[in-house]
């Protein structure tokens, strides 16, 4: 059997298909009528992505300066020229994910769990190229915190990227949820980044890496309970 | 062969009101408002600055390819029916996010999927939801038993996965190009091409094992 057989008969089942009643699209054009007052349509992608960049990189730079910019003053400048530039790119791409999700019908040129596996594999690799300091003093103690200060400047990153797309609609809101988080993860790696003198290996490795993780995943439950309610029967 | 990446093969609203445009008795020149995309996407503007009469027209003309995409899935009209609505009512709300110069078919599928896909889930929450989906189940297991199933939309695609089936519907019932469904879906090309080669797989296998076949002398196309 043939490929342009398979069309012939599902076009010909496709036009025995039932019509809808020409009383319901009468019913569904009346009920619009009453709330069809002119809308302002949402602004380009690129000027919501730029937006949600400047956001994040706001929240970082604010928290940096707060606890101070010990990183960064220790830092090569090899290291600086490595390092902040991948953490734009890769804000970067997560903000255009973000607002794909947010916008039905866009071209999504990633998708969210892959944008956030490969965000991991890029942090990982960057850092185990950069940092060769093999010391593990108060690894876990030393790495709570700053697994913890990341976390307190990525969940506003994403609540105010979030607020930057309020208008927006999420067709799948676990997706939108996870990318955010990713989002607001690497504000807080950027934080981080500037900020914590610590270039132990191990404790670059681990903990900070882990702000993007663990925020996507707070995400994806954020977006999960969105489902959920969206689902509950309506009283 | 994987389907042409041109838009609009087989039967689509496109391709339906041309052809009434063609034979218009006047001869003419007659502004069919969804001719293509483009006038659609003109409508859509209209639409979101407030003009009835073009929100009327685009839920007129579009109605028809909606329903199919949900009749196609639905096991009862009265699905069909509740699932347009709600997808009219969940479009009205959110028509803001449509952006000028995109393509405004992707858009709408989207929406309309949004919507299956919740209703999907709200019914199989319920025991009776699951039992009707139990019922569909096994009402469209086999081709081969159903007497008049290749006009039967829902039971032709009924071998096929949830995902591959809407790929088909959307690529070949509505015309739509890999790449608007690639949008529509949010998934990628690639994606959708992988999906539509397994869905025509399986396809051919259900349907020679039912013995489906075009008439005699019909031409393809």
């Amino acid at each position: 059997m043939k490929d342009e057989e398979i069309d012939q008969i599902l076009n010909k089942a496709a036009a025995a298909a039932p019509e809808p009643a020409p009383e319901l699209l009468q019913h569904v054009a009346e009920s619009i009528r009453p709330s069809l007052q002119p809308v302002h349509p949402l602004a380009p992608a690129w000027l919501l992505s730029n937006g949600l960049v400047l956001v994040c990189l706001a929240v970082s730079l604010a928290g940096a300066l707060r606890a101070g910019l010990f990183g960064f003053a220790r830092m090569d400048p090899f290291e600086r020229a490595l390092i902040f530039p991948a953490l734009a790119i890769l804000l970067w791409a997560a903000a255009r994910t973000f607002v794909a999700e947010m916008i039905p019908g866009s071209l999504r040129r990633i998708a969210p769990p892959v944008l956030l596996l490969l965000t991991g594999a890029a942090l990982v690799g960057l850092f185990a190229f950069l940092f060769h300091d093999p010391a593990t003093g108060h690894f876990v103690p030393v790495g709570l915190v700053c697994l913890g200060i990341g976390l307190l400047h990525a969940v506003p990153a994403a609540l105010l990227s979030w607020l930057v797309l309020r208008r927006g609609f999420a067709t799948n809101p676990v997706s939108a949820g996870l990318i955010a988080g990713t989002l607001g993860g690497l504000a807080g790696v950027s934080l981080l980044e500037l900020h914590c003198p610590n270039f132990e290996t191990a404790h670059v490795l681990v903990w900070h890496t882990a702000v993007v993780p663990v925020a996507a995943g707070l995400g994806a439950l954020t977006g999960v309970l969105i489902r959920m309610r969206r689902l509950r029967p309506e009283a | 062969m994987l389907p042409r990446d041109d838009g609009g093969p087989l039967l689509t609203a496109r391709s339906i009101l041309h052809e009434e445009a063609e034979i218009d008795p006047e001869g003419e020149k007659t502004v069919y408002p969804m001719h293509s995309e483009s006038n659609l996407e003109v409508l859509m503007v209209r639409y979101q600055q407030g003009d009835f009469a073009a929100a009327t027209a685009i839920v007129e003309a579009f109605s028809p390819q909606l329903y199919r995409f949900f009749a196609a899935q639905s096991h009862s009209r009265a699905d069909a029916d509740d699932l347009l609505q709600e997808t009219w009512l969940r479009i009205h709300k959110v028509r803001h996010t449509y952006r000028t110069g995109e393509p405004a078919l992707p858009w709408f599928y989207a929406i309309a999927r949004y919507v299956r896909i919740d209703h999907y889930r709200k019914t199989i929450r319920s025991t009776a939801g699951a039992r009707q989906l139990e019922e569909r189940a096994i009402t469209s297991a086999s081709l081969a038993e159903r007497p008049d199933a290749a006009n039967d939309l829902e039971a032709l695609l009924a071998p096929l996965s949830e995902s591959q089936r809407e790929v088909i519907e959307m690529l070949k019932v509505a015309g739509m190009s890999l790449e608007e469904v690639a949008r529509a879906t949010s998934s990628s090309v690639g994606s959708v091409k992988q999906k539509v080669h397994r869905a025509y797989k399986k396809l051919r296998q259900t349907m020679s094992a039912a013995g489906l076949r075009k008439e005699p002398g019909e031409p393809l196309s």
